[in-house]
């Protein structure tokens, strides 16, 4: 029935001229897969957590009838991956998502292990100068005055307690 | 309802060291609701000690206002980054951002303020005058009631999404999924907390808001940063034109009704307040395939809605001394440390506060909309800023944000994690709306439904018992049941009438 | 690819230069200070493990407030809650002994949350030094005014009853689910999340009873919308002189809350002396008297020894009770 409903929204649905590139069947396929692999991976977990009885439901049930869910709507998702045209594919633009967010997770790391201020400075600069292609001049700029920023609002404005170097 | 008392506070808000206090909270409010993360029970915590040297009245003005006024600025960074700080937002970001993206970011923010103004205006005043009667009726509302409620909200979400029903489906199947992290409500065991204690209370919502909508939308962008994005050249302007004023003062009063009815119950009610109010628009309008495309109602009944909310959920706390939020739990906290215990006996003990911080929110809302109007004009410059420096700045205050939450480095990491997830979802054509406010309701119905199950000894019929609760389920049934059914059969005799013309 | 070569050698070289002088010379506040003589130099770090505004919260802020005269600098309190308090206090016992880190702590830590959850990295209370002891909260069991059961002993004669908790794990579990076993009453316990929902749903008759700490349902009663019916303390409390305790009526559960502060153990003697001199001086601060009056807490101000004593026969306690009455909250 969840089928018939959405189907005609889909069809309506004009492709852009100038979006992103679509994805093809397979990442309409990857794109069901993935909620089937979660609900089986989330039925074997919650087989140890103890359905309980309906009157007195366990921690497992609620995660498992979530699962069935993913498990059904993923196949359906999987059977109409040749029709489906709501994916989109992935480009060479992905490995700056990727650096993107790796940086962040760098950050975070160095964030608690030297304070904020010369991370967050890096940080402002990669993403300034080679996620943005900003020049080198603004990049400094900003970097520095939104780190500065930064600080005066929440550490000193607001008393977040953000590890930090300078002042006390 | 003292007629005396309610007059006497408004002499109260009038004096000027309330005046000055209250002025000074809801700009505060406004400012620190413009940050994502960083919410108002934060910010009240923070300013607890300050607080200490001040009177209880101007002291409880000024954070009350802190309160409503985070829901002003809440809004702005909704529309304009699609950074939705509260849940009760959520919905503001789907239509909202849209707008913000046609250049019509001043008319969406400008529908908002007056539709907060209007919401929490109307909710005030039901406040004066109702506020005992329905802090009564709130505790008509037990474990088999929010069962109900919740499942009505879920299935609503399901309906938000634009694409795909199947996709919003699963998206939601996700968001029920990650609520579960945490320990067990009813028994505390671990589940999917892989033995770490980080991840013991479960996962902030404003971690996974901030992980699907901020960081997944920047690392989208991201990917496609070799092409430039259409730039913005108009905003809108901040005072609605005629026409949109008409096409949501039906939504704004709506809203302001459906915010003040839900906004009482304690636990979620401004966030299904604001997804009732959305639905209810998307089924009032003639053409609901606008919305999620721009509709200006879809914005301005949400924003009527959920400062109605925050207004009334100050009903409970102030009537019956119980906490309807986290913010509202912070400012019991302050009327301890004041000395004045919130509870039943707060309005006779101390009208003063009582009618003082409750007049201080005319005073406050009317604030905030004067704030607003020219403040719009300031913020959505912010869309004129190339994309190469708005995204690191957002970046860099959302991490921020986050840390500040439970001052914890392990959320920031938890975020890059749901950004990731976020971009995925983005990718695979999934939307992050209904993954969000699924992951809300999610905790609420699952629990809700265990506890009541314990209070029935696993009679579900229970559910039919309870006047309240048979309503709402009647409510429900009627919305997933008849109301398609009906449908059905009417668009079967369309087409029959439609097809008889031909075989004539 | 070349470019992205270069980019990665530029940050790396970047991070290491910045990285490693402040590294070497531990300049990120909140890190060590080697000596212990002059201590205080600087603001002290005080980490509340659990949420802004709730009695942990409170106390914590209203003691931190009273100790900074005497010692002569700010303590700074930051909030990190989860898991009852393990989040934050694992983090601060990992610290430097240097005494700039120091945290709240509470008693359900150790004597309840090991009956319900399985931690192998669980703090063991030889990695912490106990430097105040703050305060107890005594658990009280109400009903709604409009209930039937007017006593103790109506209550536990009930056909069935539902009580309200504050959740798995809380003194308020603990107390009923020991009361109701020991006096054979057919009850369920329904874990609502946290205090205030389940005063909630007791205001609402949503269930029978509940056991709640004094903070949470001291207004209400004064208010007469709730009627407490027992007290789980060894001794009446100062506050419900007319309640009698649950031992006076044949049941010897005495489950209650306490506070106290904690540092990583190792604090050099000096540092441990003044904080230890700094917080027994803000004990006796007029101010908080009176937070303590409002807040419905009793003081508790024991030794470093004591209170290890103390939290470890509670453990034992509650363990046996738990094992007699063949409760499990372990799943």
């Amino acid at each position: 029935m969840t089928v018939d409903q959405s189907a005609p929204a889909e069809v309506s649905e004009q492709p852009d001229e100038d979006g992103p590139l679509r994805g093809g069947p397979v990442l309409g396929a990857v794109a069901g897969a993935i909620p089937v692999a979660l609900g089986l991976a989330t039925l074997w977990y919650a087989r140890g957590l103890g359905f309980g009885r309906l009157g007195d439901p366990g921690p497992g049930l609620w995660p498992s009838i979530v699962a069935v869910l993913l498990v059904f709507a993923g196949a359906v998702i999987a059977a109409r991956a040749r029709v489906a045209r709501d994916t989109e594919a992935f480009t060479r633009g992905t490995a700056a998502v990727v650096i993107g967010a790796a940086s962040l997770a760098v950050y975070t790391y160095l964030f608690e292990l030297v304070g904020f201020e010369i991370p967050t400075v890096l940080l402002l600069a990669l993403w300034l100068r080679f996620l943005g292609g900003e020049s080198w001049r603004v990049t400094a700029v900003i970097s520095v005055l939104a780190t500065a920023g930064a600080y005066a609002l929440f550490i000193i404005g607001l008393g977040v307690p953000l590890p930090h170097l300078i002042g006390g | 309802m003292d007629v005396g008392s309610v007059l006497s506070g408004f002499a109260v808000v009038f004096e000027p060291q309330n005046l000055l206090y209250c002025v000074i909270g809801v700009t505060l409010g406004m400012l620190v609701g413009v940050l994502p993360g960083l919410g108002p029970a934060a910010t009240i915590a923070i300013l607890l000690p300050i607080t200490y040297n001040i009177e209880p009245t101007p002291a409880v003005i000024m954070l009350a206002g802190i309160f409503y006024g985070a829901q002003y600025g809440g809004t702005i960074t909704s529309v304009l980054l699609r950074l939705p700080g509260e849940a009760s937002t959520v919905v503001t970001a789907l239509d909202g951002y849209q707008m913000a993206r046609q250049g019509k970011a001043g008319s969406a923010l400008g529908i908002a303020a007056i539709g907060s103004f209007i919401g929490g205006t109307a909710s005030i005043i039901l406040l004066t005058l109702i506020a005992p009667l329905v802090a009564d009726a709130a505790l008509e509302f037990g474990p088999a009631e929010y069962t109900v409620l919740a499942l009505i909200g879920i299935l609503l979400v399901a309906t938000l999404g634009n694409g795909a029903l199947i996709k919003s489906v699963t998206a939601a199947g996700v968001g029920l999924l990650l609520a579960t992290v945490g320990l067990d409500p009813l028994m505390g065991s671990p589940r999917f907390t892989f033995g770490s204690d980080q991840l013991a209370d479960g996962i902030d919502f404003v971690i996974v808001a901030m992980g699907l909508f901020g960081v997944g939308e920047i690392l989208y962008n991201l990917e496609h940063r070799l092409r430039p994005q259409p730039a913005v050249l108009s905003f809108g302007r901040a005072i609605p034109r005629r026409m949109e004023w008409l096409a949501s003062r039906m939504a704004i009063l709506r809203g302001s009704v459906i915010g003040f009815v839900l906004g009482v119950l304690p636990g979620g009610g401004a966030t299904m307040s604001s997804l009732v109010a959305y639905a209810v628009e998307k089924r009032a309008a003639k053409d609901s395939s606008r919305f999620g495309k721009g509709a200006i109602e879809g914005v301005a009944g949400p924003e009527s809605a959920n400062n109605a909310a925050a207004t009334s959920s100050f009903i409970p706390l102030l009537t019956l001394g119980i906490p309807a939020n986290a913010t509202m739990a912070v400012l019991f906290g302050a009327l301890l440390l004041q000395g004045i215990p919130p509870g039943p006996q707060l309005i006779v003990d101390h009208p003063d506060v009582f009618w003082g911080v409750v007049n201080s929110m005319y005073l406050g809302n009317l604030i905030l909309l004067l704030l607003s109007i020219p403040l719009i004009g300031v913020f959505v410059r912010l869309l004129r800023v190339r994309a190469g420096i708005l995204a690191p700045l957002t970046v860099l205050v959302t991490m921020i944000g986050v840390y500040s939450i439970r001052n914890n480095a392990f959320d920031m990491f938890l975020v890059i994690a749901l950004g990731i997830l976020g971009y995925g979802m983005k990718k695979l054509g999934f939307e992050p709306g209904p993954f969000v406010l699924a992951f809300v309701l999610g905790k609420l119905l699952e629990s809700s439904f265990r506890r009541s199950m314990r209070l029935f000894d696993g009679d579900v019929l229970g559910f039919f018992r309870r006047p309240v609760s048979a309503v709402l389920v009647a409510v429900l049934l009627i919305t997933i049941v008849v109301v398609p059914v009906l449908r059905m059969v009417r668009s079967r005799q369309a087409a029959r009438i439609a097809r008889e013309p031909s075989q004539v | 690819m070349s470019e992205s070569f270069a980019r990665r050698r530029v940050l790396a070289v970047l991070a290491a230069a910045a990285v490693l002088p402040v590294a070497a010379c531990g300049g990120v506040k909140g890190g060590s200070d080697d000596a212990g003589s002059d201590y205080p130099t600087r603001a002290v770090n005080f980490t509340v493990p659990f949420a802004a505004g709730g009695s942990g919260d409170l106390i914590s802020r209203a003691v931190a407030k009273a100790a900074e005269k005497p010692l002569g600098q700010s303590i700074v309190i930051a909030n990190k809650p989860g898991a009852n308090g393990a989040v934050g206090g694992k983090e601060v016992l990992a610290s430097t002994p240097d005494g700039y880190n120091i945290a709240l702590a509470v008693k359900s830590l150790f004597a309840i949350t090991p009956l319900v959850v399985n931690d192998p990295t669980a703090i063991q209370p030889d990695k912490m030094e106990i430097v105040a002891t703050l305060v107890q909260e005594d658990y009280v069991l109400v009903v709604n005014a409009a209930s039937p059961y007017k006593t103790l002993e109506e209550l536990v004669k009930a056909p069935s009853v539902k009580y309200a908790t504050a959740g798995v794990g809380t003194g308020g579990q603990l107390s009923q689910a020991l009361l109701f076993k020991g006096a054979g009453t057919t009850a369920t316990d329904v874990p609502f999340d946290g205090g205030a929902p389940a005063v909630t749903a007791l205001l609402g008759r949503q269930v029978d009873a509940m056991s709640g700490s004094l903070a949470e349902t001291m207004e209400h009663i004064k208010a007469g919308k709730l009627r407490p019916l027992a007290i789980f303390s060894t001794e009446r409390s100062e506050f419900l002189p007319d309640v009698p305790t649950a031992k006076e009526k044949g049941y010897d559960v005495v489950v209650d809350q306490r506070r106290f502060i904690i540092a990583p153990a190792g604090l050099p003697e000096a540092v441990s002396t003044k904080l230890e001199q700094s917080f027994a001086e803000a004990r006796k601060d007029p101010a908080y008297e009176t937070f303590l009056k409002d807040n419905y807490m009793e003081r508790w101000e024991v030794s470093d020894e004591e209170a290890r004593q103390h939290l470890k026969d509670s453990a034992t306690e509650f363990a046996t009770l738990t094992q007699r009455f063949g409760l499990t909250f372990k799943s």
